[in-house]
């Protein structure tokens, strides 16, 4: 309890700054990023398993097709998301610091979104580029 | 703590100066039980700036065990009248009661019911989702003609749910609570006022200076005096304690009542509703013997009552076990599903303290020490009276007592069952409305005496640097034993006897006593022993109250004076005890043989029959 | 980051060994833990042993016997010994319990007794519990409603009451919360098994009429959502209640009014 010696009285120290008011959110889409990607990394078992034994030509094709590209689009968002949120939790409970929490909390979201652009654009170009 | 005033220095005690800190309230309130908090909250509710002082957390307090429910005749299972219930206290008190308060009691129970409810008491409910009630030792309809159902369950928590619940009130109304102070005397001015009290901050040894225009003590029983009871280890009677040290009569104290069923060995309660659910007890021959005992209540008899028979039981060679000396209570003839809804609390202490499967075996009980019927001498607004100058009814200024500290006299000789919650919150509620009459909210305050501290403080640095020879718990087994083994469920002129000059020589022993913790904070040892040294007085003023009285009432047998005496006996006990020359002062108060209010006449005296 | 080990002065050393009681044929070895607030020296284990023949059976009476007869400056709470007004909770064994519901046979070998965890010590085995108190009595534990009240009691439904089961049973010992990770590393934000517990206990209250404005307040990253279901309340808890099931039904709730 870091200001347990401070003049405050407990109940100021425990309503601190009120509820966020938030946070149902964060927990639902943690629920449902993790269901989605665990039926989605399935799915791409299958493709991936699809590909065995196919040279790299062949394998492109096959992850160009447009429903194994929307499959792999969908995993990437909501991996990539559930990864944050989950990471945001991780750095909230074990670092207390404000700066470096703040810090860390903007690598986390950085480090997320240039992950998810270049796994898009990845697939993307395996889709429409060539 | 925005009341903190500043500190002073003390005057030196023993070449010590004790720094003090001051405090200012309207009303200061001892004991946060239930009682305590209910007086606190209606205190606040009428504005008067009041602060809770308890030695423990307040959902700590020995409120939390009671079990089996409170008594109230909301008529929910069945025609109910508070004139009965009226009738029920009376004859359970052996007509020591007085009537006045008993009526007081019993016309607000049910609203004092209601009120919990409404604050959030989970109550168990019946199919039309009303408060669920109980039958209950002596407890009956219709002036003794049938059996009640008036005791009004939280399962076979009942105790708990109210603290629990009357603390988040105290919470909700802001009260100012001191915890885990120990309350160790009270200011009294030259004029026999009350004006404050001080208290040792447990936490880092400071002493805290309260100075009100009231004091509630609501500190409740001292059933530690003896070896074995249901009481908590916290139940040391501080509060009676520093009224006798206060030169205040006590009342009443040879009334000791012992619950038929304390877990053999262990003492835990098992609560009398599992007998109201349909429990029953058995001798060695399998024999239900309260039949023979109480041919109509039969095992919902009167406490008293109950503890007599299973004694005589056991005298009798019918007791139970290896030794033969305890009693089973069967509840394996009860569904499952009852137990575990109503009774889960008891079903998991038998099994815990007895090893005992409720549904399958009886448990191990034997009559233990419960609680004290005798205490601070109040009217039923809570204000602690003394006998002076031939008054028998003589107002002490400043000063309140409440739950089983008081002595109202509600219980009389023997308390019923679930009688004690409803005392609690009816006496604390009828505290709260006579202090918002006699105290005005932040009236100015006289200068307290130079010497207000002084009795506490020289008591205090006395024990802390004792270095007798004899540790503190040596003296309390020692007390502990006389009072189990020479005040018990019987008692005889000469074991009295000897009983008055052994609680004298461990009383003696104190200038002996031997405090190894020198620390001042959270100093056990020091608590102890100023809790040793509450007990001791109210043991020897137990003592010798016993053996004064001679007669047989309620919980007081006398096997040579085995009938009641209400020509010379309907008289209350008060007890002065003078420390330094180690006497007893014994004088009487008159039963209050009148009803408060012309609703119901006074109940004569009859036979006591179950 | 979080402080994974005891500062310097709080590390615990070896205490003294105090001599065996004479005569005693049936001996169990306690190990406790000391701090004298007093002096400048770290916390120690003092090791003790106890006649079994002349001590009743549960720790508790173990730890008045040591009181009693050994050492009179060891230093715990305890009040009603039957398991009911929650002070006597400390970790035995490795596990946060009641020392008066705890057999000393349910513990083989040697008893090492500590407060509990995490919790600012005052003395020996007490520690301060200010902080969990106050999260508490922020949860509001009071019926809240606005309906005029009526004559009699408010209505409730058998159904109704027993949802509180498992709920109201609770002694605010503090096992469950100190033995929790999540409130050992965010105690100051997060209101800790027992709190949620009490706060769903009034949630569910079929009189209480705040629910919204109570889900509202708990409506937070840190307050509610700290919970990782990590369970050790519910393996804790001396009264067999499961905070955090309670805690998940709060979230259920807080889904529920969204969705």
């Amino acid at each position: 309890m870091s200001d347990a010696t401070s003049m405050k009285t407990p109940m100021k120290r425990v309503r601190g700054l009120g509820s966020a008011k938030t946070g149902t959110d964060h927990f639902w889409t943690q629920r449902l990023t993790a269901a989605a990607t665990m039926l989605l990394a399935l799915a791409l078992v299958v493709v991936l398993v699809s590909t065995v034994g196919k040279d790299a030509v062949a394998a492109r094709a096959v992850l160009a097709q447009p429903l194994v590209a929307v499959l792999l689009l969908l995993f990437i968002v909501s991996g990539i998301a559930h990864m944050r949120i989950g990471m945001q939790v991780i750095i909230e409970d074990y670092v207390h610091e404000e700066g470096a929490k703040v810090i860390a909390l903007g690598l986390n979201t950085f480090f997320s979104a240039t992950i998810a652009v270049v796994c898009l654009f990845a697939v993307l170009k395996l889709s429409f580029g060539g | 703590m925005a009341s903190q005033q500043g500190s002073t220095a003390a005057p030196s005690v023993n070449g010590l100066a004790y720094p003090i800190t001051d405090h200012t309230f309207d009303v200061v309130v001892v004991g946060a039980g239930g009682a305590g908090l209910r007086a606190t909250v209606g205190c606040a509710q009428a504005g008067l700036r009041t602060a809770c002082i308890s030695k423990v957390f307040p959902t700590r307090s020995h409120t939390v065990a009671a079990q089996g429910g409170i008594s109230a005749s909301l008529g929910n299972m069945g025609a109910d009248d508070w004139r009965w219930h009226m009738y029920d206290t009376v004859k359970g008190s052996d007509w020591l009661g007085d009537q006045d308060s008993i009526e007081y009691l019993c016309r607000n129970a049910p609203a004092a019911v209601y009120e919990l409810e409404h604050w959030g008491v989970p109550f168990s409910r019946t199919e039309e989702g009303k408060i669920y009630q109980r039958p209950f030792g002596g407890m009956t309809t219709d002036f003794g003609k049938g059996i009640a159902q008036r005791t009004c369950a939280a399962a076979d928590r009942t105790g708990h749910a109210i603290l629990h619940t009357l603390y988040g009130q105290a919470l909700r109304n802001a009260t100012e609570f001191f915890i885990e102070y120990f309350a160790i005397d009270l200011i009294m001015d030259e004029e026999g006022r009350c004006r404050g009290v001080v208290a040792l901050k447990m936490d880092d040894g400071t002493i805290h200076r309260f100075r009100s225009h009231l004091v509630i003590l609501a500190t409740g029983g001292y059933g530690r005096a003896y070896f074995s009871a249901t009481s908590a280890h916290t139940c040391t009677g501080d509060g009676n304690a520093m009224v006798l040290r206060a030169g205040l009569p006590l009342q009443d104290m040879e009334f000791v009542q012992f619950h038929p069923t304390g877990i053999y060995g262990a003492g835990c309660l098992i609560t009398e509703g599992s007998r109201g659910e349909g429990g029953y007890l058995t001798n060695s021959e399998g024999e239900r013997f309260m039949e023979r005992y109480a041919p109509s209540a039969k095992d919902l008899a009167s406490r008293d009552v109950v503890s007599r028979a299973m004694t005589m039981e056991i005298r009798g060679g019918r007791g139970v076990g290896k030794n033969k000396d305890h009693i089973y209570l069967h509840l394996d003839h009860l569904d499952p599903k009852i137990l575990a809804e109503r009774l889960p609390g008891i079903s998991e202490s038998a099994k815990i303290f007895a090893g005992v499967d409720v549904t399958k075996e009886p448990i191990p009980v034997l009559p233990t020490v419960h609680y004290n019927m005798g205490g601070i001498p109040t009217n039923f607004h809570g204000e602690v009276l003394t006998k002076k100058d031939g008054d028998p009814d003589r107002v002490v200024p400043g000063l309140m007592a409440i739950g089983e500290a008081a002595c109202v006299s509600v219980h009389g000789a023997n308390r019923l069952g679930s009688n004690s919650l409803i005392d609690l919150v009816v006496f604390g509620r009828a505290a709260g409305l006579r202090a918002a009459e006699l105290v005005t909210a932040g009236e100015r305050h006289a200068d307290l005496p130079k010497t207000s501290a002084d009795l506490a403080l020289s008591r205090l640095d006395g024990f802390r640097h004792a270095s007798g020879g004899t540790a503190t718990a040596e003296l309390r087994m020692d007390m502990q034993r006389t009072m189990q083994n020479n005040c018990a469920v019987f008692r005889t002129g000469d074991v009295l006897e000897e009983g008055h000059t052994l609680i004298h020589k461990v009383a003696g022993g104190k200038d002996d006593i031997r405090v190894t913790d020198r620390s001042l904070i959270w100093n056990t040892d020091l608590l102890e022993t100023l809790e040793f040294d509450n007990l001791i007085a109210q043991a020897v003023v137990t003592m010798d109250s016993a053996l004064n009285r001679q007669e047989s009432r309620g919980a007081h047998a006398r096997e040579d004076f085995s009938a009641r005496d209400d020509v010379n006996w309907m008289k209350h006990t008060l007890a002065w005890l003078d420390e330094k020359n180690a006497k007893v002062k014994i004088d009487y108060r008159p039963v209050h043989t009148y009803t408060m209010s012309n609703d119901i006449q006074y109940i004569e005296p009859k036979a006591r029959v179950y | 980051m979080v402080q994974l080990n005891l500062p310097k002065n709080s590390r615990v050393g070896v205490g003294k060994v105090w001599p065996k009681p004479a005569g005693a044929k049936n001996l169990k070895e306690f190990r406790i833990y000391r701090y004298d607030p007093d002096g400048e020296s770290n916390p120690r284990t003092d090791t003790y042993f106890v006649d079994r023949d002349d001590c009743g059976p549960m720790i508790l009476d173990a730890l008045l016997w040591i009181k009693n007869k050994i050492d009179p400056t060891l230093t715990f709470r305890r009040s009603c010994r039957e398991g009911i007004c929650g002070s006597c909770a400390m970790n035995i064994d490795g596990l946060n319990t009641l020392a008066c519901t705890k057999g000393m046979d349910d513990v083989p070998g040697v008893v090492k007794i500590y407060p509990l965890p995490h919790m600012p010590v005052i003395k020996d085995l007490v520690p301060d519990l200010t902080n969990f108190y106050a999260q508490h009595a922020s949860v509001e534990p009071w019926l809240h409603t606005s309906s005029p009240q009526p004559e009699a009691e408010w209505k409730q439904s058998h159904d109704d009451r027993e949802k509180l089961d498992g709920l109201y049973e609770c002694i605010l010992c503090a096992c469950c919360s100190t033995s929790c990770p999540s409130y050992w590393w965010n105690g100051d934000r997060y209101l800790g098994p027992a709190a949620l517990l009490q706060a769903y206990r009034w949630l569910i209250d079929s009189r209480d009429e705040g629910t919204g404005e109570r889900l509202d307040a708990l409506e937070d990253p840190f307050r509610l959502y700290r919970c990782h279901t990590i369970m050790n309340c519910a393996n804790t808890c001396p009264k067999g209640l499961n905070p955090a099931k309670a805690i998940a039904e709060i979230k259920k709730m807080m889904v529920s009014r969204q969705v």
